[in-house]
């Protein structure tokens, strides 16, 4: 119980003492999105500004409104807006790619690392996270494809059935199945990008051996902390929305972008607590000696009297 | 006693043999399952089928006597059928319309064999004038489509004499397909919808009888049903119609029997699983028993429906006239089946899920509503659904939005959940928009250009047409139009006109430059405010110095018409001190200017303040502010951010 909680109070901690990485990723994240959005908001002005029915977006949210707005010719069409934002949800991954090398050096450090020793750790790195991807990708796809296949598989059996509901959660519980497979995985590579970068290594297939043999070591710890650190991002997600329904006022245009961008910035986090979680534990595994030595046993001489 | 009334009633049903013209066959004149004393309807046939279903390979064998009374005014020598399950077949026209342009959510991509749907005549006698099995004939009144089955003739040997009978004997099989067009099975569920040969209509001096239609539906004469269903013992049936009998047989089956007076048609449903929830409603004309089948997974929602089943019925009951029968069966198809929403004589299938949040009413509550209003809107106003859809679907999409309005409240009849909010109004009009200028009202309903246009007229241009013509001619009138048309024709096949000229009739008004435009053509509604300015008198003056209230401005408002259908509007101009000016506008050119001198600037225009003409095909060019607000926008791109921004966080969490 200690061990797991602090595991995660560690990685909280790390976050913490290294909490502008996450503000550089947030502010990273809001200016991709903001560009994403510029033609959807260029479009939006040229309608709503001047138009007295554009009253029911702001005061209330009426969703006919958003409809017409949105199949209106000249709003023009939908992926001229939505086709941007994709684009720069691929460059968020991409930077994140690039310098999550160097927040993982900054995590292991116990002091604030130099501008160029983060920007080094980055460019060192890049093609190892590149490949690292790109096998994370494969073993995810391969193991999530075929968990999903069978949770399908049974869920279209299910649906045979006439109990409405068995259908529904066996995909939930394949959904929650594939989660927990996929967190593993996750968790794994964690592990694996942690041993490229702190000891340098070139050939990330070691790394992958490295990082498998951990997790499968310390499965249990290691997952819980994810999932605990899961379920805390799940409830910032509930919180912010519930805010957002309850207290910010339709007018306040203000008031939703705060609490949302709050809300966004915290589930950011939760995913550097994660990463913190994996620096933590890599950096305490590698201190700590791997077999206790033991003392060597001797039998005392009776002494005859 | 009341089950041994029934019994009797089914006597007087089953007529002992059948001649032409002879007083001993005649249509029963039974009441046993209406709240009146007398039948309501000019009763032309009266079915009498005994039907057998075997559940494991989803078919039915059956023994049919129709008859008919011939009411036409003149002999009548050849009489078409309706075999409607034949549709289910890879080369009829309703197969081939539905692969062209899809229907139901379905675009047929591949032929699966559980679609193949029969209705097969064993043998056909006339009584009196012997055996037909073997003359009769497949005719295509539609189309050319020699392979289409679903509609079959008969030429007698001797006409039948005006006010003469004729019996018919059939024996059939069908062969449900997996449910299509609301009828067949899914699992272990099956709806008998549009399941036995049914004799076409004598309407304005001659057959009506087409093809079934990819998304076209049904139409049908009053008189009398008499069904015995016999089904395995473990099935829970429903039916139109009251239950008369349930008797259980020694081979494991039992035989439920039903009667129904004064209807049109007659469906049927079986499934182990129902489970019912009986309640009554209190109409003006007597009490209606109702009956709730739903799905155990749906239980929690049953409270939900039957709530506003009632609230339906109470609404139509006040508005518009009452509901004379004892019975009204709602049904809760099988999750995930073809037989959702739709509407039979005393018989209806909703449709809902054991998640709907109490803010959605736009899926179960307004399925509910809309299929109890074709109980007016079909049931007894009994309009040609084949060559007038949109006097059945958009006349009651009409009367969904008027009922919903009033129970949910107009921004909110369709969703009130988590701040988001639409209406039915909204919605409707947001079909006929997408696709406002392709057909007319008034067209067949196999000949729209595809099923959205279709959809989009019959439903949705229908309503917006009703519903802005209330602003032509009041709410009030509106609805006193439609109760006179109700009552008047209740149990009649009424057409456009008739309906029409009973609107213009109540009014007083001559609407005819209305209904050209709205019903039998294709203009399309767009006034827009063009531009507005406010120049100061003095604007010549240098170094002026514009003073709210004290400086005067000549301020000019444009209106165009985009469109090409001509109504007046009413124009509101408001200016920054508080006065507002209202014009009238007959619309007739194509655009008007209105000047004013005033010590103040216009702050904003608006066409339509009220918000009645609901036909307007863009919205949002009808009003414009001199000052932007760009609150809304704002609003909308923070929501877009977020969401682009989480995807993205999505991405690198899972990715990197």
């Amino acid at each position: 119980m200690s061990e797991k909680t602090n595991l995660i109070s560690a990685g909280a901690e790390i976050a913490r003492r290294n909490k502008r990485y996450v503000i550089w990723f947030y502010l990273l994240n809001l200016l991709l999105a903001r560009f994403g959005a510029a033609a959807f908001n260029d479009q939006a002005h040229g309608i709503l500004d001047h138009s007295l029915y554009a009253d029911k977006l702001l005061h209330g949210f009426d969703l006919a409104v958003l409809v017409e707005l949105l199949a209106r010719p000249e709003f023009g069409a939908i992926p001229a807006a939505s086709h941007p934002a994709m684009m720069f949800a691929v460059v968020f991954f991409l930077a994140s790619l690039m310098f999550m090398p160097g927040v993982i050096l900054g995590y292991s450090s116990d002091h604030r690392i130099p501008r160029e020793e983060f920007f080094r750790a980055c460019g060192r790195n890049v093609w190892r996270f590149v490949r690292l991807f790109l096998l994370f990708t494969i073993i995810a796809g391969i193991i999530g494809g075929i968990l999903f296949a069978a949770f399908n598989t049974l869920a279209t059996a299910a649906d045979k059935t006439s109990h409405e509901r068995l259908p529904f959660f066996t995909q939930l519980l394949g959904g929650l199945i594939i989660f927990l497979f996929l967190t593993v995985v996750r968790i794994w590579f964690d592990l694996a990008q942690t041993d490229v970068v702190l000891r340098d290594q070139s050939a990330v297939r070691k790394s992958i051996v490295a990082g498998f043999r951990k997790t499968r070591r310390h499965l249990g710890r290691l997952l819980v902390s994810y999932i605990v650190i899961a379920l805390v991002a799940l409830a910032v997600l509930v919180a912010g929305v519930f805010l957002w329904h309850a207290i910010v006022p339709p007018s306040s245009v203000l008031g939703a972008f705060i609490v949302g961008e709050a809300t966004l910035l915290l589930l950011l986090g939760t995913r550097f607590w994660q990463r913190a979680t994996v620096v933590a534990f890599y950096v305490k595994e590698t201190l700590e000696p791997v077999a206790e030595s033991r003392p060597i046993s001797t039998f005392a001489v009776p002494v005859v009297p | 006693m009341h089950v041994r009334f029934c019994l009797f009633a089914c006597l007087l049903a089953v007529p002992g043999f059948a001649q032409n013209g002879s007083s001993a066959v005649a249509i029963p004149a039974t009441i046993s399952a209406i709240n009146s004393s007398t039948p309501l309807s000019q009763r032309v046939v009266a079915y009498n089928m005994d039907a057998k279903y075997d559940a494991k390979v989803h078919s039915l064998d059956a023994t049919e006597t129709l008859t008919y009374h011939n009411l036409t005014g003149q002999a009548l020598d050849t009489f078409p059928f309706h075999l409607y399950l034949n549709a289910f077949q890879p080369t009829s026209t309703w197969m081939r319309e539905g692969k062209r342009e899809g229907t139901r959510n379905q675009d047929f991509e591949k032929w699966d064999p559980k679609s193949y749907g029969s209705e097969e005549i064993r043998s056909f006698e006339v009584v009196g004038q012997g055996d037909f099995t073997s003359q009769l004939q497949y005719i295509h009144p539609d189309d050319d489509n020699k392979d289409d089955r679903t509609v079959m003739q008969v030429h007698l040997l001797k006409p039948i004499p005006p006010d003469g009978y004729v019996q018919f004997k059939i024996k059939f099989h069908d062969q449900f397909p997996e449910t299509l067009e609301r009828t067949g099975w899914n699992r272990d569920f099956v709806l008998g919808g549009q399941w036995f040969p049914k004799v076409g209509v004598w309407w304005h001096g001659a057959w009506n009888c087409h093809q079934f239609h990819a998304y076209t539906e049904f139409f049908a004469d009053f008189g009398v049903y008499d069904v015995k269903l016999t089904v395995p013992q473990y099935e829970v049936v429903g039916a139109s119609g009251i239950e008369v009998s349930s008797v259980n047989n020694a081979d494991g089956t039992k035989t439920v029997a039903y009667h129904g007076d004064d209807i049109h048609d007659f469906a049927w449903t079986a499934s182990p699983h129902y489970r019912i929830y009986d309640d009554t409603f209190q109409g003006s004309m007597g009490p209606v028993k109702l009956r709730i089948m739903m799905q155990p997974a749906h239980w929690s929602q049953v409270q939900r429906e039957a709530r506003i089943l009632k609230q339906t019925m109470d609404h139509f009951d006040h508005w518009y006239g009452p509901y004379p029968y004892k019975t009204l069966t709602l049904v809760d198809p099988d999750p995930g089946s073809q037989a959702f929403g739709m509407e039979y004589p005393t018989f209806i299938t909703g449709g809902t899920t054991w998640w709907e949040p109490e803010g959605l009413h736009g899926n179960s509550e307004e399925t509910i509503e809309h299929e109890f209003g074709h109980q007016y809107w079909y049931g007894m106003v009994a309009t040609n659904e084949f060559e007038d859809a949109w006097m059945d679907e958009g006349i009651n999409e009409y009367t969904q939005v008027k009922v919903m309005d009033s129970i949910f409240g107009p921004s909110t009849s369709v969703l009130n959940l988590w701040g988001a909010t639409a209406g039915e109004r909204e919605e409707t009009r947001l079909f006929y928009v997408s696709v406002a200028d392709l057909d007319p009202i008034a067209k067949n309903g196999w000949q729209y250009a595809d099923s959205n246009s279709y959809g989009a007229i019959t439903y949705g241009k229908t309503a917006i047409v009703l519903l802005t013509l209330e602003s032509v001619i009041g709410e009030d009138t509106m609805r006193r139009a439609m109760h006179t048309y109700f009552l008047r024709y209740r149990f009649t096949h009424p057409t456009k006109e008739d309906f029409l000229k009973t609107i213009e009739e109540v009014s007083g008004k001559d609407l005819r430059w209305y209904f050209n435009q709205a019903i039998y053509g294709t203009q399309v509604l767009d006034y827009e405010v063009m531009k507005l300015s406010s120049v100061p008198v003095d604007w010549y003056k240098e170094n002026l110095k514009e003073k709210m209230g004290e400086t005067e401005y000549v301020d000019n408002v444009w209106i165009q018409r985009k469109g090409d259908f001509v109504m007046p509007i009413d124009v509101e101009i408001k200016f920054d001190n508080g006065d507002e000016i209202r014009e009238r506008w007959d619309g007739q050119d194509r655009w008007v200017r209105y000047g004013y001198q005033k010590k103040a600037k216009i702050e904003s225009v608006e066409v339509d303040p009220g918000h009645k003409i609901n036909f307007d095909r863009n919205n949002f060019n009808n009003s414009q502010t001199a000052e932007a607000n760009g609150g809304p926008a704002r609003k909308l791109t923070n929501y877009w951010t977020c969401i682009s921004q989480f995807c993205a966080q999505l991405l690198a969490w899972w990715l990197v």
